[in-house]
């Protein structure tokens, strides 16, 4: 199998004959199998373009487009196969919410790609519970608020089980807490073994998430790699319309007047506290509980903190409220750092990630330890 | 949550929503066949009665203000149309009430007063009847009981597309009206006209990039052309049919044996004045 998800060679795209500039021009682009990967770009730069290409609703002019090694079928039932593999939510839910009830808008791709009725209901029941959004199953969708269709347009695609995820703006109109949430749905699904390819502008999102990230300007390809390398080039940066992150810039300011080197990069604010710091110490140590199904609540220290759908649901079950409900780990990573001891609740099949981002903060010159 | 779909919310909290929905639409227009087919004013009163049970069910008679204005502005166009018929009589037949306006001369008589009744009653039994269906009976559904009754499949999809983007597009013509008003659109007869025309063009133009979208969005999700539903509604059964079949001859059996029996001129005005 190949390394790489989906491969584009030279690939150019025209949305009707009279365009003097391609929307897609010769983009060659390569997007590694379970990375985490950003398309970047200001608005019109093609991002959404690329995207439908990928899941063969757009058919290049020109140059190819593959899958898992294999160039794109057009066929109608290979691209049927093909569709039931990737999930595309796309940035507005009113395009994607087409039935009348939430129940029959997330069985309406299971039902399309033919799976049989009790694997609807296991994956109505399941991308529901991923979404928190358990409780409005009989809802009419159009009583639904931009937020909550935004789950549910999310639910509908997670229903198909796909190897791809591409969100489109995922967090384009969220308030900062669901978009929070999205991210952790995200991160989720990736440890879970799916691809996820989001497009955005939303810098900062894409800095602190994306392993990877591939920047388009006005439908040419300009960089393809690591985040902090893209970012360094202020002048490239700036002529594809988009801003520098937070999170670089603070780091870039403070390491100039120390005068010393800027990596390695921080991507979160626990990251740069370190840096900081760099004291080589242990600030602090955070209690780590796997939830797994029938787990109860157990011994606790100092604020706690809950991560994933499992912990989410253990803790309305018990009608208990956390201290950080949202953006938990960077939470808990912030009250060690702190000289505070901390408690998460997390998710056992997310324990290796919670894991590596704590550990993280050892290539910052602090150390976090774990208590298990 | 805007007006429009205030109606689509009180038909998804019915307590006639588990009812079969084509069971719902045989009885309705049963009903009102029926309603149409006897002169008899009992009939009519009959249907109201139904029309009035249905909706107390299916609704609990929580119905939003802007339906319930709009069966207030129903009734009283009803009445003045039916004051206009009860005056048209021909002085043919006995005269309650007679007199000039100008050069015209007005008749009230038994037959045009009775007519007058029976047509409003008539229509305002339709009314409930119809009221009690949809708000019992979301569009989906209704689209369901279509298909039992094979009409094209290409019609129940497009009921269930216009039904969907419907909703969207009033609510984007909402916003567009009240930017409009933020920007003083609508100050002034002639400008009034000009933001309308301009706001329905917008809409235009928006149903058609929704269109544009929403045909990409399907085939992201493979649609394979037709709209897989999930929890169908219950189908009509034969016990329906028989109960729809029994309330429409019981109705009519009622209805031809009831004739002349109430008499609205004979109620108001007494049998001396009838005759």
């Amino acid at each position: 199998m190949s390394d790489y998800i989906f491969e584009t060679e030279d690939l150019t795209y025209k949305y009707n004959s009279r365009q003097e500039k391609p929307s897609l021009d010769n983009v060659s682009i390569r997007v590694k199998r379970g990375v985490r990967t950003a398309i970047l770009g200001a608005n019109g730069a093609g991002k959404s373009t690329l995207f439908y290409h990928f899941n063969g609703i757009f058919k290049p002019g020109s140059g190819t487009v593959k899958y898992n090694g294999s160039p794109l079928d057009y066929d109608r039932d290979a691209l049927t196969e093909l569709r039931k593999n990737i999930s595309v939510v796309v940035q507005n839910p009113d395009e994607q919410i087409f039935s009348a009830t939430v129940e029959e808008d997330i069985a309406f791709g299971p039902m399309n790609c033919g799976m049989e009725r009790p694997d609807v209901e296991r994956a109505i029941q399941d991308s529901l519970f991923k979404v928190n959004m358990e409780e409005y199953r009989y809802r009419p969708t159009i009583q639904l608020s931009y937020g909550q269709r935004k789950r549910i347009a999310f639910a509908g695609a997670l229903a198909i089980r796909p190897d791809v995820l591409i969100l489109d703006e995922p967090t384009a109109g969220l308030d900062p807490q669901m978009s929070q949430d999205v991210i952790e749905l995200v991160d989720e699904m990736v440890e879970a073994g799916t691809t996820v390819i989001i497009s955005t502008h939303d810098v900062d999102l894409a800095y602190a998430w994306a392993e990877e990230i591939h920047v388009l300007r006005h439908g040419k390809l300009v960089f393809s790699g690591a985040p902090e390398d893209f970012f360094a080039d202020l002048e490239q940066v700036f002529l594809t319309g988009l801003t520098v992150p937070h999170t670089y810039s603070v780091n870039f300011m403070t390491q100039s007047i120390k005068g010393e080197p800027l990596a390695p990069y921080p991507r979160t604010n626990s990251q740069i506290l370190c840096k900081m710091r760099n004291d080589g110490a242990t600030v602090g140590h955070i209690r780590l509980i796997p939830v797994r199904e029938g787990s109860d609540m157990a011994e606790e220290e100092g604020a706690v903190g809950i991560y994933g759908s499992g912990a989410r649901r253990l803790f309305a079950s018990k009608e208990r409220v956390a201290d950080y409900h949202f953006n938990a780990i960077e939470c808990c990573l912030m009250e060690a750092i702190n000289g505070r001891p901390s408690t998460l609740y997390c998710d056992e099949h997310m324990m290796p990630f919670v894991k590596g981002r704590i550990a993280s903060l050892d290539g910052f010159g602090s150390h976090v330890e774990v208590v298990e | 949550m805007s007006e429009e779909s205030q109606m689509d919310t009180l038909a998804y909290s019915s307590r006639m929503l588990s009812w079969a929905p084509l069971g719902k639409l045989l009885l309705v227009i049963v009903v009102l066949v029926v309603n149409i087919l006897t002169r008899s004013m009992v009939v009519p009163i009959i249907t109201l009665a139904i029309g009035l049970i249905l909706m107390a069910y299916s609704t609990n008679f929580k119905i939003p203000l802007f339906i319930g204005l709009a069966i207030a502005e129903g009734i009283l166009i009803l009445v003045i149309g039916a004051g206009l018929i009860s005056v048209t009589g021909s002085d043919s037949s006995p005269v309650i009430w007679e007199t000039n306006i100008l050069w015209f001369k007005i008749h009230m008589t038994v037959d045009s007063f009775n007519t007058a009744w029976n047509v409003f009653l008539r229509s305002i039994a339709g009314i409930t009847v119809m009221i009690s269906f949809a708000t019992s009976t979301p569009i989906p559904h209704l689209s369901q009981a279509l298909r039992q009754l094979h009409m094209p499949r290409e019609v129940c999809e497009l009921i269930v597309l216009i039904y969907r983007y419907g909703f969207l597009l009033l609510e984007r013509m909402e916003s567009m009206w009240n930017a409009a008003h933020c920007r003083m659109g609508f100050n002034g007869f002639t400008n009034k006209i000009k933001t309308a025309a301009a706001i329905a063009v917008g809409i235009f133009t928006s149903s058609s990039n929704l269109a544009d979208k929403a045909q990409i969005a399907l085939s992201c999700r493979n649609y394979q052309g037709v709209f897989p539903v999930y929890n169908a509604p219950p189908k009509v059964g034969v016990k329906w049919v028989v109960l729809v079949i029994a309330i429409g001859v019981i109705i009519y059996y009622i209805g031809i044996n009831t004739l002349g029996v109430v008499n609205m001129a004979e109620i108001f005005f007494g049998k001396d004045v009838v005759g």
